[in-house]
């Protein structure tokens, strides 16, 4: 057991600190306000992350056939965990490295692979997915956007909502009904953003403008070619991304960088001498330090090849502990700096902590999971 | 970083596993605890006391054994034994009792053979016997007592001892056996909501059940982990970040395993006030969780002109 970062790891951290001193504009904290999905960050994704793929930062743990050298899980890992910490500077482009491209290797078509790839490890390439709609959110298996099939192509109607970068996305990695009812009727499509029919509206919210969309398909066509895996494949891929979406984002990480850097501020104004507030700053630390060591754990039995097990799940849940604790004693005890745009991080993560719960996955669904998968209780009866 | 034990480490602590699963059988009769001669004597012939001062074990092996110990609805002086008088004072005889600043009613002292005492900066110890110590009726789940008259003991200081060094290996102890404790409540509360049925369905089949034990479980998980990770690093936040988080997590737990448990957790009949009265007295240890917390805070976030004067000194 060891609780320690290697020199290996440590210089690994080093050099993407260095290069996020280089790399970042002054404004950094500013831009990135409204998240990776607004189109600022979106936008400076796209300059950021060639520089990562020169340096081998952005895809190390591809192959190497596919830009990578088929790094150990903890350094893609450790890298992630440093930029989720600074803001995310990959804007939506985390998503690529994060899960869309290992499934795209493992499923795809040569063609589909060479298409979107080689775009993927230059740092170029943005993506959204098609996932929620307006009557299947938690109940993802009962979506109904619909691709009829016509010769070699499908004909899509319906409606995805609550989508992340779809106003800027290239592609859209979308679920669709190609089949009868349930899981095993649904199939997965790659659909370039630009096809008629399809049409984006933002929708105001509370997590950064720019963030969410409602997404129309109007007999949008598209060439089966453009199927990823057979129909009614798309549970089992779906589970394959997200073994590799186990622990999802390093949000402990930014909520652990914000709450030192409210504390200094609390101490810079003389407030942090109150044992209450110290209580509730240690509070929300000691949140974020156990959600932490419960995603190393996730990574770990990952780095040594070990099968996906419901520890993820009680990962995700105090993640979203930690996220909530932090954005509480800011709302406490710096509840000022949450007006006006003086303190643009204050704010980012403020919104990034409130969509923990809701993003990629209701809080409760995982709870579901735990009960079900760890503690080994009886499935609820379901109507 | 590297979450797997040693094989040495494996070793051991499935030796502690299996020890622990010996004594399982053992439940006394329904009385509010069970001081267990017999455990302390395997374990301490097994030499599982000794595991910290081993190079290849250490603290990570100490600590993981004290929770395992604690998994039992007896209980064994293991704390002090393990993860403090071995670096201490390996010579004095144990079972040993910690006060700590004051003469409340201690764990431990009805059994103690040698008794630590820490007052400000000074740490000393006197070797007692039952003639020296006065049971208390207690509702927590320890031989609880008080000395009968402290100051004719012959006390002798530990002129070594660094009072914030006991403090940490204290927290570290603490959080090991709350985590423990609070595992194997959560392991009995289970078991039993899959067993007992209403409504027609098991207790453990409604989802308001089973968020509410989801997320005990999560919250055990994680101060599990921060306790060995506390072990692991020895420093001051980690240590008082992992009691802490143990001792501020067990109200809400203990509570959610009375409530699952019902009418039956409030018998002696049932094991379940054998951890979670054990937890309450620990969560009020060395101050509660506050104190803790407090302190972690402080070693996380020392004011800037400590920093200051840190940056010049070193």
């Amino acid at each position: 057991m060891e609780f320690n970062w290697s020199p290996t790891e440590q210089a690994l951290r080093a050099r993407v600190r260095a290069l996020l001193q280089r790399e970042l504009p002054q404004d950094w904290e500013a831009l990135s306000r409204h998240g990776p999905g607004s189109r600022a960050q979106t936008e400076f994704s796209l300059s950021f992350c060639p520089k990562l793929a020169a340096e081998g930062l952005l895809v190390p743990h591809w192959p190497q056939e596919h830009g990578g050298r088929a790094a150990p899980p903890w350094e893609h890992f450790i890298i992630g965990e440093e930029l989720w910490a600074a803001g995310e500077p990959r804007g939506p482009q985390y998503m690529n490295v994060n899960f869309i491209g290992q499934t795209l290797m493992r499923y795809g078509s040569e063609a589909q692979k060479a298409q979107y790839l080689p775009p993927m490890a230059a740092g170029q390439s943005i993506w959204c997915q098609g996932f929620s709609e307006p009557s299947a959110g938690s109940d993802l298996a009962s979506l109904t956007t619909r691709a009829e099939r016509h010769g070699d192509a499908y004909i899509v109607n319906g409606s995805k909502v609550w989508t992340s970068y779809a106003g800027l996305a290239q592609t859209c990695f979308l679920l669709a009904r190609t089949g009868g009812p349930g899981k095993g009727g649904i199939a997965i499509f790659l659909v370039p953003m630009g096809t008629p029919g399809i049409t984006v509206r933002p929708i105001p919210s509370l997590i950064g403008v720019g963030d969410i969309h409602e997404v129309f398909f109007d007999n949008v066509a598209v060439p089966e070619s453009a199927r990823l895996g057979a129909e009614g494949q798309a549970w089992p891929i779906i589970g394959y991304a997200l073994s590799h979406e186990r622990v999802g984002i390093a949000r402990y990480a930014f909520s652990r960088r914000v709450l030192d850097r409210m504390v200094r501020l609390l101490q810079a104004r003389g407030l942090f001498d109150r044992e209450t507030v110290k209580l509730r700053a240690a509070q929300a630390l000691a949140a974020c330090e156990a959600a932490r060591m419960l995603v190393y754990r996730v990574v770990d039995q990952r780095a040594r090849g070990l099968p996906p097990s419901a520890d993820a799940n009680l990962a995700r849940v105090a993640v979203v502990a930690a996220d909530n604790a932090v954005a509480d004693f800011c709302v406490n005890y710096l509840s000022d700096t949450l007006s006006g745009d003086d303190f643009p991080l204050h704010l980012s993560h403020h919104e990034r902590a409130i969509a923990a719960g809701v993003a990629s996955g209701a809080a409760e669904i995982q709870l579901n999971l735990i009960a079900h998968d760890y503690l080994q209780l009886p499935r609820e009866a379901r109507p | 970083m590297n979450f797997e034990l040693s094989e040495d480490q494996r070793a051991v602590l499935d030796a502690v596993d299996r020890l622990v699963e010996r004594h399982r059988t053992t439940l006394a009769v329904p009385e509010r605890y069970h001081y267990s001669v017999e455990l302390e004597r395997d374990l301490e012939a097994a030499g599982f006391f000794d595991c910290m001062a081993i190079e290849e074990l250490g603290t990570v092996t100490a600590c993981a054994s004290v929770m395992a110990v604690a998994r039992l609805p007896l209980c064994a002086e293991t704390a002090t034994s393990s993860l403090i008088a071995p670096w201490l004072c390996p010579e004095l005889p144990r079972p040993f009792a910690l006060l700590w600043n004051r003469d409340a009613p201690t764990r431990y002292l009805p059994v103690a053979r040698t008794v630590i005492r820490v007052r400000g900066d000074l740490v000393d110890f006197s070797s007692i016997g039952v003639e020296h110590v006065e049971h208390v009726d207690s509702i927590f789940a320890y031989p609880m007592g008080v000395l009968r008259s402290a100051s004719s003991l012959p006390w002798k200081p530990l002129p070594h001892a660094d009072v914030a060094r006991v403090r940490n290996f204290w927290r570290i102890a603490l959080a090991a056996e709350i985590t423990g404790c609070l595992d194997a409540a959560l392991a009995s509360v289970l078991e039993h909501v899959k067993d007992r049925r209403q409504f027609g369905r098991p207790l453990g089949s409604f989802q308001a059940v089973q968020h509410r034990l989801a997320e005990c479980a999560t919250l055990v998980e994680g101060a599990k982990w921060l306790t060995l990770k506390a072990a692991s690093t020895g420093t001051a936040l980690d240590a008082a970040l992992a009691a802490g988080r143990a001792q501020d997590i067990a109200t809400r737990i203990s509570y959610d395993l009375h409530q699952f448990m019902g009418a039956m957790g409030l018998t002696l009949e049932h094991p379940l006030h054998r951890w979670t009265y054990r937890v309450k007295l620990l969560r009020a240890d060395l101050g509660g969780a506050d104190s803790q917390l407090i302190a972690a805070a402080q070693a996380a976030w020392p004011e800037t002109h400590n920093n200051a004067i840190e940056g010049i000194a070193s």
